[in-house]
């Protein structure tokens, strides 16, 4: 990713509005939009649809795009004695995701690392290289959010192709790579350079939304502690209230397990990708009965630590980006930064070995 | 849009043919497959013990068997057709609709996945092949492997155990091992697991494999069963004085799409189909008991 | 599928083209219907040929999942078909499944699928000219209907008002009378511990946000002391009697009135026994559903149930526990007039509007997984053999999701809304719920809060209503 910090522009609201506008032509825009009283992302028909908003998380991450809920993974039909195979064809239309915040920007760079490594995966390659992000910095902090506790920031441009942030009028457009410059093309023509004063606002921002994140930063070395302490009895305490449902997993914009299954009838059928989560009982349930994870508490473990724990290099990130949906959603209101702070501290005091 | 276009379907299975099967037990079943499409059967040639595949009965599902015939070598013999070989029990929706399926049937093959026994290292080795009940499956392309080219190896001793007579896998093929040279099969049921005419022992595979009394000495011991069955093991080769380095096992947990992406078959930071299946007890020791 | 029927689907709900023919399945049951088709067969009886027959043992054997599944893999109508009342092969399956039906029927008119396409008759093995009748009425219904409309998010569609709800809600406790319950309550539940009468009490605990609470598994008196009380205290603790149980010979469990309902279907079914329970009722100034009150306490009064077993509020704690069979829960629901005004609306107005609210379903089960009565060790949903309930997540499998678990639920349901609150996609399932909940009570009558009725969809009479059965 090229970092182009020489292209910034000063827009006011209508010029952002029109330039939201033009995208339409030959782009489909994914934004924000309020429906039923939730704002989510979808894709859009005209500029005002759209919520553009200086501060203010969607529902859930906008993930779905580049990673759907459901998909074929190929398609069968029954002929002649044998099988015939079909892929399903590549997305080929060019898209924009508007509007996604720092936090669900770096949580589409954590899905990058599941997809696109090792062996790559056709379909959500051919999304992601077809995909092209304009983010938007945070001016304030949502009740739950706490990305800056956890190595993230209101104004990352970690998977952001063209960033957003939002000035006391107006807004401050920021090219952040080729694909980014590639979007604006030509309307920059009649935009007012940014200036160094502009540049300021992003650590001013940074600044005031971690003061309010009123959130103990969570410690890289954490980590370790919580990995020698995987036996420790903290854990059934700290998720005895925990319902096993999935909201924390489907509402996060890095989580990406996914279950296949074939749905099919006498005469064809499909492998069909579809979202699932570590928190369901039969996640990690073997065919012969066995299930490693037995209880919702181990199951609760292996989420907080695949989050905070298990990584490969110390200077990897944290997987979770700190947007605190899961906080906010759960039913339950299992925290999750609480949960790895008091583990740690169960851990510290009680020896990791201390029995449950 | 080129970059896609490149990328090929990693999901799409390659259509194998059922060329023929053998039962071992009443649940137990062994096929042998043929692609259908000869070039698809070139490009698998270079395949390694102790991989996997992961076998799509269309219209019912996927699972995961090891690859079960011993690798196909290139010994300039063209016309040797690649096959698959491989073991399941019947336990569920997918492996039922397997049971089902008759010679000439066409299902899905993906693969070969996952790492592998590093066979190569145990040259002039002493070997210790110790299978738990199907575990047997995880074991043979090994075994087969490796008496294949006995020359190259130490004293292969081969323990198979089971619960009873009735659960013994590749029986038939036994004898046959046993006529190389340097290369000896014992077999035990547990307890009450014997029958009348039983002729081999009858203990738990860890009491017997004690019981052999073989020296740690230049010696690897691989071993696949049932959790508890590996978890007593253990306790006895470490009491007999074997290093968590001449240990090597298989894990196995749920698996669907067998290339470390949709997160279901992590251990800690182990992904079993892309790091493993295959482990050492001392790399199984830095992970998390979380299997 | 005919061309037709594939165009017909494609275009949605434009023009029907001239040569469409409704595909109909027909679930009927062996020992009456389908003998009574044969019979039209061997009598020579003409009768359309749009429907695909698929026999079952008997009526009681159709749950509504299946009809739902046909309309899911493209059927444009159903009928089901079975013996006359009194007349079951088995007894009494049909008389069970009446009522099932019954129930169903509403709810697939609400969520808005024209009733011209789902049927109800009985057939009797005698009445192969009944069959040909109603098989050649139940084709021009079907095609007059036209074709179903697509499970698909209704673009360009602008959605609909529905009428603000009306309540007051329970009176208002300022701070001070919310901390003097509170403590009545920490002290009530300290008793409770120290005098042996249950070994665990379930509560509230502080949660991390404003207004949030946790549930608090609490065994040592002292630990009381974090029980919190206030708008925050939304769980149904419920949810949590089960599993405590079976560590602990005795549960007391801190009870709001909409909890109790819960509470009572637990017993009635056999899940838990009253003599295990201590319910601790506490008065309520409702719970906060964003910035106002939920729906469910505007006609609330907030004052704790005289069923349970304690009994706190501002001025201290008392013993209760009133005889549940003279316990009356009679309260007017805020959401009726919701209802009401949805009934209103073209069918096509409401298929829209539930297909926009299920099309945002994530199925993370966050509503099987709070609702007190979804108890099941194994969900209908994760049942693979076979698979009834679709996994993909998109318009089908996620209206086949919904639509079921609102029947699985019919005449349990307690109304205590954590389905609707928990749900990250704000699916108004509380509205689907309280209109089974309407149909049961005006259908059957209501069972309170009392564990000895037998609730409704397990229970039947030989003179239930059937006026839809042709």
């Amino acid at each position: 990713m090229t970092r182009v910090t020489d292209s910034s522009w000063k827009l006011t609201d209508a010029q952002l509005r029109a330039w939201l506008s033009g995208l339409l032509d030959g782009n489909s825009v994914v934004a924000p939009v309020e429906e039923d009283g939730v704002l989510l992302f979808r894709p859009i028909a005209s500029a005002h649809q759209a919520v553009i908003k200086p501060s203010g998380k969607t529902r859930w991450s906008p993930k779905e795009f580049l990673f759907p809920r459901s998909e074929a993974l190929y398609r069968y039909s029954f002929k002649g004695g044998t099988v015939q195979l079909e892929d399903p064809p590549v997305p080929e239309k060019h898209q924009v995701l508007f509007g996604v915040r720092s936090c669900d920007a770096s949580g589409l760079v954590r899905l990058d690392e599941i997809f696109l490594s090792g062996t790559t995966d056709r379909l959500y390659s051919a999304r992601r290289e077809n995909t092209t992000v304009v983010s938007t910095a945070c001016a304030a902090a949502d009740q739950e959010c706490f990305c800056t506790a956890v190595g993230y920031s209101p104004v990352g441009e970690e998977g952001s192709d063209v960033q957003l942030v939002p000035m006391d009028e107006g807004w401050l457009l920021r090219v952040l790579t080729d694909k980014g410059r590639d979007l604006v093309g030509d309307s920059a023509e009649g935009w007012k350079a940014a200036t160094a004063k502009d540049g300021k606002r992003l650590p001013e921002l940074e600044k005031k939304v971690s003061k309010q994140i009123e959130r103990s930063p969570v410690n890289r070395e954490w980590s370790k502690v919580l990995e020698e302490g995987f036996e420790h009895g903290a854990w059934d305490r700290l998720a005895q209230h925990c319902l096993g449902c999935s909201v924390c997993a489907y509402v996060c914009p890095s989580c990406s397990c996914f279950d296949m299954n074939h749905e099919a009838n006498a005469w064809c059928g499909e492998q069909c990708r579809s979202w699932d989560a570590c928190t369901f009982p039969l996640f990690t349930h073997h065919a012969s009965g066995h299930n490693p994870r037995e209880t919702k508490q181990e199951r609760y473990r292996q989420r907080v630590l695949h989050k905070f724990a298990f990584r490969e290099e110390d200077d990897e990130p944290f997987r979770c980006v700190g947007c605190g949906r899961c906080v906010a959603l759960c039913p339950a209101g299992l925290d999750i930064v609480n949960t790895v702070a008091a583990a740690v501290e169960a851990i510290r005091e009680e020896g990791a070995d201390a029995a449950r | 849009m080129p970059l896609a276009e490149a990328i090929a379907n990693p999901y799409q299975p390659s259509l194998v043919r059922i060329h023929d099967f053998s039962d071992e037990t009443p649940d137990v079943r062994t096929l042998r497959l043929q692609f259908v499409d000869d070039n698809e059967a070139g490009g698998f040639a270079g395949w390694e013990p102790g991989q996997f595949g992961q076998f799509t009965v269309f219209g019912a599902g996927e699972s995961v068997f090891a690859l079960a015939n011993a690798p196909w070598r290139p010994n300039g013999d063209q016309k040797s057709v690649p096959t698959i070989e491989c073991t399941f029990r019947m336990v569920g929706k997918v492996t039922s609709a397997l049971r089902a399926m008759s010679k000439g049937q066409v299902i899905g093959f993906r693969g070969p996945y996952g790492n592998h026994f590093p066979v190569e290292d145990w040259k002039g080795k002493d070997l210790v092949f110790i299978g738990g009940g199907i575990g047997m499956a995880a074991l043979r392309s090994a075994m087969l492997d490796v008496i294949n080219r006995k020359s190259e190896y130490g004293d292969i001793l081969i323990l198979n155990g089971a619960r009873s007579v009735g659960d013994m896998v590749y029986t038939d093929e036994m004898p046959g091992w046993q006529e190389v040279d340097g290369v000896k099969v014992v077999r035990t049921v547990d307890p009450g697991g014997e029958t009348e005419s039983w002729d081999g022992e009858v203990g738990l595979l860890p009491n017997v494999f004690e019981g052999l009394g073989l020296d740690p000495e230049n010696r690897i011991v691989i071993a696949c069963g049932p959790p508890i069955m590996l978890h007593y093991l253990f306790l006895s080769l470490g009491k007999v004085g074997y290093s968590p380095d001449q240990v090597v096992t298989t894990l196995e947990n749920k698996m669907k799409c067998g290339i470390g992406h949709c997160g279901r078959c992590y251990v800690g930071p182990f992904s079993v189909c892309r790091d493993g299946p295959v482990v050492t007890w001392a790399e199984l020791n830095e992970l998390p008991k979380d299997y | 599928m005919t061309e037709a029927n594939v165009t017909a689907a494609q275009s949605g709900t434009g023009s029907v083209p001239e040569n469409w023919q409704p595909h109909i399945v027909a679930l009927v049951c062996n020992w009456c219907s389908y003998a009574g088709a044969d019979m039209a067969g061997t009598t020579r009886l003409e009768y359309p040929a749009n429907v695909r027959m698929v026999r079952f043992p008997c009526t009681g054997r159709m749950s509504p999942l299946m009809i739902l599944r046909a309309f899911e893999q493209g059927a444009d109508g159903v009928l089901v078909s079975g013996c006359h009342p009194g007349d079951c092969h088995y007894v009494q399956g049909n008389l069970v499944a009446r009522r099932r039906f019954t129930i169903f029927r509403s709810l697939m008119d609400f969520i808005g699928i024209d009733l011209k396409r789902l049927h109800f008759a009985w057939v009797s093995a005698a009445e192969g000219h009944k069959w040909a009748k109603v098989v050649s009425e139940v084709t021009a219904s079907v095609q007059e209907a036209g074709p179903l409309p697509s499970f698909d998010h209704p673009e360009g569609w602008d959605g609909i008002d529905l009428p603000e709800m009306a309540g007051s809600g329970p009176q208002e406790l300022d701070e001070d009378q919310l901390n003097a319950i509170r403590d009545n309550l920490r002290k009530a539940a300290s008793e409770v511990l120290t005098g042996g009468r249950a070994g665990s009490v379930i509560g509230y605990g502080p949660g991390s946000l404003a207004n949030q609470t946790i549930p608090l598994f609490i065994t040592e008196a002292a630990d009381c002391e974090k029980l919190e009380w206030g708008q925050g205290c939304r769980n149904n603790l419920s949810t949590y009697v089960g599993s405590a149980l079976d560590k602990h010979e005795r549960v007391a469990v801190v009870a709001k009135t909409c909890d109790l309902g819960a509470i009572s279907g637990l017993i009635r079914e056999g899940q838990l026994r009253r003599e295990q329970l201590v319910v601790i009722g506490v008065q309520c100034p409702g719970v906060r559903d964003g910035p106002g009150l939920a729906t469910k306490c505007l006609s609330c009064s907030g004052d704790p149930h005289p069923i349970c077993d304690l009994v706190v509020t501002v001025d201290g704690v008392r013993e209760s526990c009133e005889d549940p069979s003279a316990a009356a829960l009679d309260t007017p629901d805020a959401r009726d007039e919701q209802i009401a005004y949805l009934e209103t609306l073209p069918h096509d107005e409401r298929w829209k509007y539930w297909q926009r609210q299920f099309g945002r379903c994530l199925r993370c089960y966050a509503c099987r997984a709070a609702c007190p009565l979804c108890y099941c060790s194994t969900c209908i949903t994760d049942k693979h053999r076979p698979q009834w309930v679709p996994t993909s997540i998109d318009h089908p499998g996620n209206s086949t999701w919904n639509i079921i678990r609102a029947v699985h639920l019919a005449g349990r349901c307690s109304g205590c809304d954590e389905c609707a609150r928990v749900c990250p996609a704000d699916i108004r399932l509380d509205l689907i719920n309280r209109k089974l909940s309407l149909e049961v009570e005006r259908q059957y009558g209501k069972i309170g809060l009392d564990p000895e009725k037998k609730s409704a969809l397990v229970d039947f009479r030989m003179e239930d209503s059937e006026e839809f059965i042709l």
